[in-house]
């Protein structure tokens, strides 16, 4: 453990090889990438294992000394350290994996690996940051990384805008996260996690600042992991190569925000106002990008409002004194994301579209894609025995536990929405005949079915090390010697896991109902011809009546919110935009180039002052 | 005075600013007399050497002592030191640039001129960090002036490099006018132009009116000085001579005489406001200078926000690093208005990040205005295709200008805000402001970062890189990284060296 | 015998300086643009000299200090003049106001 820092590392070396020799090894800079990422992730996995048994580890030095400051640079490895380097570096290989089949043929291959260095060594360095401002370093470096990869397809206008987009809106929040960070260093003269907790656990912060800087850190985390109302460029980052997406945000860079607060929990934890603000913003966003993604039509973005959705359950969990919820959560929905994504990868490289309207009866093309698919969608929507299912349920328990009564009916809600559309999308992909005329589809090459098959076994199997039958492992190592995380498991009413279960399996037969049925219908017909009336009936009953009331109401507060996300939230951002650009018009129209102009500005500015001066009787003070 | 005083004093510690005077001398004789047929250039060498041996005589000099010569006029103290180190360097760097600078019409013969104006340029700029005295404060001041308004001027036959001259003495005559106006009153109410007595006289300054015309003075010294830094409400001339003039000449004031104007700005500010008592209403007396954070703020706030917005709109590169420049002078501005107890450490590391990041940029900036003879940002399309070394080192600059962790320009601009924030009361607004033109910077800053990463190139020729701008690029990169990951160097450098400036006023 | 109050050779002077930046913001012509950049600082000289005759504590530093900035005002106009007629070459004008290339 003493030789973690090196973790990072090698994909910085994968960087910076490639930069530099990209253009000569050409197709074998993938293997670069690969073999460095791997090194990493196994390095990654004797950690996490040593951690089992040993103690935090954490070694620093000092870094910057301004005046009698002294700020320090190091690295540390704690239980949430060491998960989320392996989670990190297991994804980010198998991205690496991905992108060889994915991105093969691209003329700027290398370069693509290059940034995924660059990228993994951010995000990696970010997980095992000790303090605050080694944290906020590395935050950068990843919106910087996630700019290059986004913008890849730089020749396309809508990727170039989606990645100045991420980057100036995560930018936003990291205003605040930078200030929440220098207020802290101000109440608490340091910025190390373990200092800062001490000081707040020891009262030596007033109530104010803690809710203060507590939100101000979470305004941070609300910019990077795509939180109402800074969620708008998540979508549009759908423009970069899928791989990003699985890598971008499914485990990583979203995910980092989720991180930041967990890693920060102490703080929160200690102020009930920052608890709620958190809670209540991550259930708007469940609720929000849930009902969004009931009506997009682009498979991608489908999965981006659900990664939002889902994000906002993790922060819900967080917000809701769930810190093991929110973490467990945070993994499991790593690896079905991540899967999703890269499934999806799968279906695109086949199809050539992202338009699900053109889509459909992929299920026999696509022998793994589909079922590895479905693997995924069942875990999101939280079917029993699956890893969705057992972290939603213990972020609906920790909410009920907590409280948050209101806020707990809103997460069921949107899993009822999540699993619709869900299976909306599954459907329309797999289900039934093609819509549109697909020529040449062909299942993807073993290189990228590889990756999808690894994270499917995990995207099953990665719940039960924290169940309620099986013990909550997980839960009671991360919370292991430090009590300010709360318990390993939250004890809930055992109804909420079949309220839980309910409602998803609800979706999952509306959406059959709405999007499949028909297909079925044909076989139903021809062998079971007297009983089909009164289904035909049933049927047509189930979806008028759907379609009037539920889907319909849904469709409206749908179009609605999205109404809200055009008008209000962007139209704010375009106004802000609008005022800085009337000011630099009219700055610039003063810029006349007559110098003598530049010479009464300066005098006018001079006479001002002075009057002011004057007038004060000298001092404003 | 005898000659057994004039030999008395310790000549050494002025070695730096003899060995300048010396080659600069020597230059302009052997441009007079050289051949008209032999390459100039090698003059800009000899300057370059002797830029090197100043600064070695500089480096000698930084154990010793604190000293001061001619009656005070002259001295050595940890300040002179710290940004003498600086100008030299800065120097050292745009007289390579100048070595490769390559106009449309040629330099013909006034090739030489460049070189010793530049070396005069730096004289008047090093005289200053060690200048004592009102008036040899001043005399440095105009030496660096002067020259440089012939150097806007250089490309005789060019009309926007005329037109920017002009624009340059107007606007520069008025300011120091101001300025002396400014100091004459504080001469008048002290009797003296050397700092030292000053700064003891004005400590027990009691009469109100007094007061009240110093501070009079203050907004006449200060917005006299801002013409230097280029910051508001002086700053409007810095576009249009920055695009008039040669590029190593925009290098030069952006970065060396932006830099003298904050030495001259510094050394007059502590040493006169920052010495007299205001009976304010507590019953301590606070000094002027804090007195006036108010109106410094507002004024630090306003070249942000002009420098950043206005920035925006630019399509000429070389005006949008004016504006940038501008921007740059408001967030050390920053510094100096909070006042903080590592006010020095942060403006001191400020410069030196700044140094780097913009030398570097104009480096490239000036290569490829050169080759395309065209300044629009357009010219950066498909930089990344065509020089892929160049636009890294370019990345690495803008990075370093916007902010971005790991690099210079981040730790300074870290040192700033932990200034500003740490003081009690904490300077919020001001802050705010500071982080939310940050934030508008990255918009242009990184418009011209998709323009050499995202774009195309208009034409696929590789460019050609000469030994000058390679040099000065791969300096300028290696340093802005290596600051920006390993800051203690710099740092501890200058806190074991300078000590903080304790000498100040000895 | 100072029968005449330094307070108005302070007057003088400050007239003098806002006649000088008036004109320097306002005339056309650039040579009296330079030349009101000189009255500017001659005010100054007016300054310095009362003060070292009749300022709080008198001294013939402010004498020296106005010798220097004599001389340096020539050398200023003499850049400034070098500098115009090099303009004048180009652009065939002295007019301040049609030097208006650089702008934005």
């Amino acid at each position: 453990m003493e030789n973690a820092w090196l973790i990072p590392l090698f994909p910085l070396l994968s960087f910076l090889v490639l930069l530099l020799f990209g253009r000569k090894l050409k197709i074998a800079s993938a293997y670069v990438g690969i073999i460095l990422v791997l090194v990493s992730f196994v390095y990654s996995v004797i950690v996490l294992f040593e951690r089992f048994t040993a103690p935090t580890h954490k070694a620093e030095a000092v870094w910057l000394s301004i005046g009698e400051l002294q700020l320090t640079a190091g690295f540390e490895v704690n239980q949430l350290n060491a998960l989320m380097l392996v989670l990190v570096s297991l994804v980010s290989l198998l991205v690496h994996i991905y992108s060889k089949g994915y991105m093969d043929g691209d003329e700027r291959f290398p370069v693509f690996y290059a940034y995924l260095g660059l990228f993994t060594f951010s995000m990696l360095g970010l997980v095992m940051s000790p303090n605050l401002l080694q944290t906020y370093i590395f935050w950068e470096l990843v919106g910087v990384g996630s700019f290059l990869l986004i913008g890849f397809y730089f020749y396309k206008e809508s990727a170039k805008q989606a990645a100045k987009k991420a980057f100036i809106m995560t930018r936003i929040g990291d205003v605040g996260l930078f200030i929440g960070m220098i207020l802290l260093f101000w109440q608490t003269g340091s910025f190390e996690y373990d200092e800062i907790f001490a000081a707040v656990g020891q009262g030596e912060v007033s109530e104010k600042w803690i809710t203060l800087t507590a939100i101000l850190i979470f305004i941070g985390a609300i910019g990077k992991s795509g939180q109402f109302p800074l969620h708008t460029w998540l979508p549009d980052a759908m423009e970069g190569p899928t791989p990003v997406s699985a890598l971008i945000h499914a485990a990583t860079m979203v995910a980092a925000g989720v991180y930041l607060v967990a890693a920060t929990f102490p703080l929160f934890a200690a102020s009930e106002t920052a608890l709620m603000t958190v809670a209540v913003i991550g259930a708007i966003t469940a609720i929000f990008a849930a009902s969004i993604g009931l009506v997009q039509t682009d498979i991608k973005r489908v999965l981006a409002f659900s990664t939002v959705s889902q994000l906002g359950y993790m922060m819900l969990a967080l917000g809701s004194a769930g810190y093991v919820a929110g973490v467990f959560h945070l993994m499991t929905h790593a690896f079905f994301k991540a899967l999703l994504f890269l499934a999806a990868g799968s279906v695109i490289h086949a199809v050539v579209t992202q338009d699900i309207e053109k889509m459909g009866g992929l299920w026999k093309k696509l022998r793994f894609t589909g079922p590895l698919f479905l693997i995924g969608t069942l875990a999101i929507s939280g079917v029993p025995l699956f890893s969705g299912f057992f972290s939603k349920d213990e972020i609906l328990m920790a909410a009920w536990a907590h409280g948050n009564y209101g806020l707990f009916w809103l997460a069921v809600i949107a899993a009822f929405f999540t699993a619709f559309y869900m299976f909306r999308l599954f459907f329309m992909v797999f289900s039934g005949e093609s819509r549109s005329k697909m020529d040449n589809v062909h299942e993807s090459p073993g290189v990228m079915i590889g990756p999808m098959i690894v994270l499917g076994v995990l995207a099953v199997v990665a719940g039960y090390v924290n169940t309620p039958w099986f013990g909550a492992f997980l839960g009671d190592w991360l919370t292991e010697g430090n009590p300010a995380l709360g318990h390993g498991h939250v004890e809930g009413p055992a109804w909420i896991m079949f309220v839980a279960t309910a409602v998803s399996l609800l979706g999952i037969l509306l959406a059959w109902l709405m999007y499949s049925k028909k297909s079925l219908e044909r076989d139903w017909l021809s062998s079971r011809a007297p009983i089909s009336y009164n289904i035909l009936v049933n049927k047509y009953f189930i979806d008028e009546f759907y379609k009037l009331s539920f889907v319909y109401a849904a469709k409206a507060i749908s179009l609605f919110l999205k109404f809200i996300e055009i008008f209000l939230v962007e139209g704010i951002m375009k106004a802000i935009g609008g005022i800085t650009q009337a000011f630099a018009n009219t700055g610039s129209k003063l810029q006349n180039g007559q110098v003598q102009t530049y010479g009464t500005v300066a005098f006018v500015g001079l006479a001002v002052l002075l009057v002011i001066f004057a007038l004060t009787g000298g001092y404003l003070q | 005075m005898d000659l057994e005083t004039l030999l008395s004093y310790e000549w050494g510690t002025m070695a730096p600013e003899f060995i300048i005077l010396g080659v600069a001398t020597a230059l302009s004789l052997l441009d007079l007399f050289m051949p008209k047929k032999v390459d100039r250039r090698i003059l800009g060498w000899l300057g370059f050497t002797g830029i090197l041996a100043a600064i070695v005589a500089l480096v000698s000099l930084i154990g010793h002592d604190t000293t001061s010569i001619l009656f005070d006029t002259f001295r050595l103290d940890g300040f002179a030191k710290a940004f003498k180190l600086i100008l030299l360097a800065g120097a050292a760097l745009v007289l390579l640039l100048a070595i490769d600078y390559e106009p449309k019409e040629g330099m013909k013969e006034y090739r030489g001129e460049f070189f010793y104006l530049f070396l005069t340029a730096l004289l008047g700029a090093m005289m200053m960090s060690s200048s004592g005295d009102l008036i040899t404060l001043f005399i440095g001041l105009e030496l660096l002036s002067l020259s440089s308004y012939i150097l806007a001027g250089m490309r005789k036959k060019n009309l926007q490099s005329n037109e920017s001259a002009m624009k340059y003495v107007i606007n520069g005559g008025i300011s120091t006018a101001i300025t002396l106006f400014g100091m004459s009153y504080v001469y008048g109410l002290t009797g003296t132009t050397n700092l030292k007595e000053m700064s003891l006289i004005l400590g027990n300054i009691a009469d109100p009116q007094h007061v009240y015309i110093l501070g009079l003075a203050f907004f006449l010294i200060f917005i006299g000085l801002s013409f230097k830094i280029a910051s508001a409400p002086f700053h409007m001339w810095a576009p249009d001579v920055y695009e008039g003039a040669p590029t190593p000449v925009t290098a030069f004031l952006s970065v060396v005489s932006k830099t003298a104007g904050f030495v001259i700005l510094l050394r007059l500010l502590l040493a006169i406001f920052a010495s007299v008592p205001v009976q304010g209403d507590g019953a301590e007396p606070l000094p002027l200078l804090l007195r006036m954070q108010d109106y410094l703020a507002f004024l630090a706030g306003a070249t942000m926000i002009i420098g950043n917005v206005i920035a925006l709109r630019q399509r000429n590169v070389k005006r949008l690093f004016a504006y940038s420049s501008i921007a740059h002078a408001g967030y050390i501005l920053v510094a100096l208005t909070t006042m903080s107890y590592f006010m020095f450490d942060a403006i001191w590391f400020y410069l030196l990040a700044y140094l780097f990041m913009n030398l570097g940029a104009f480096a490239i900036l000036q290569l490829i205005t050169s080759k395309t003879g065209s300044e629009d940002i357009g010219q950066f399309a498909g930089l990344y295709q065509r020089a892929p070394v160049l636009a890294v080192g370019m990345g690495i600059f803008i990075l370093s200008l916007a902010g971005i962790p790991g690099t210079a320009g981040f730790i300074g601009k870290l040192n700033i805000f932990m200034g500003a924030l740490i003081r009690e009361p904490a300077h919020f607004v001001l802050v705010g402001i500071m982080i939310v033109m940050t934030v508008v910077s990255y918009v242009y800053y990184f418009g011209l970062f998709t323009q050499m990463f995202f774009r195309p190139a208009a034409d696929d020729s590789k460019l050609k890189l000469s030994p000058g701008i390679t040099t000065v690029v791969v300096i300028c990169a290696a340093a802005t990284v290596l600051f920006g990951i390993m800051p203690n160097l710099a740092l501890d450098f200058f806190h074991q060296n300078f000590n903080g400036f304790s000498d100040f006023l000895q | 015998m100072s029968s005449v109050p330094i307070s108005a050779f302070l007057a003088l002077a400050l007239i003098l300086f806002c006649i000088g930046l008036y004109g320097a913001l306002t005339k056309r012509n650039t040579v009296i643009v330079l030349i009101s950049i000189e009255l500017m600082l001659n005010a100054v000289n007016i300054n310095l000299v009362t003060f070292s005759k009749y300022g709080v504590a008198p001294a013939i530093t402010g004498q020296v200090f106005a010798l220097f900035v004599i001389t340096v005002a020539a050398a200023e106009a003499a850049v400034g003049l070098a500098i115009l007629i090099a303009l004048y070459r180009n652009r065939k004008t002295v007019n301040i106001d049609e030097m208006d290339q650089l702008q934005g």
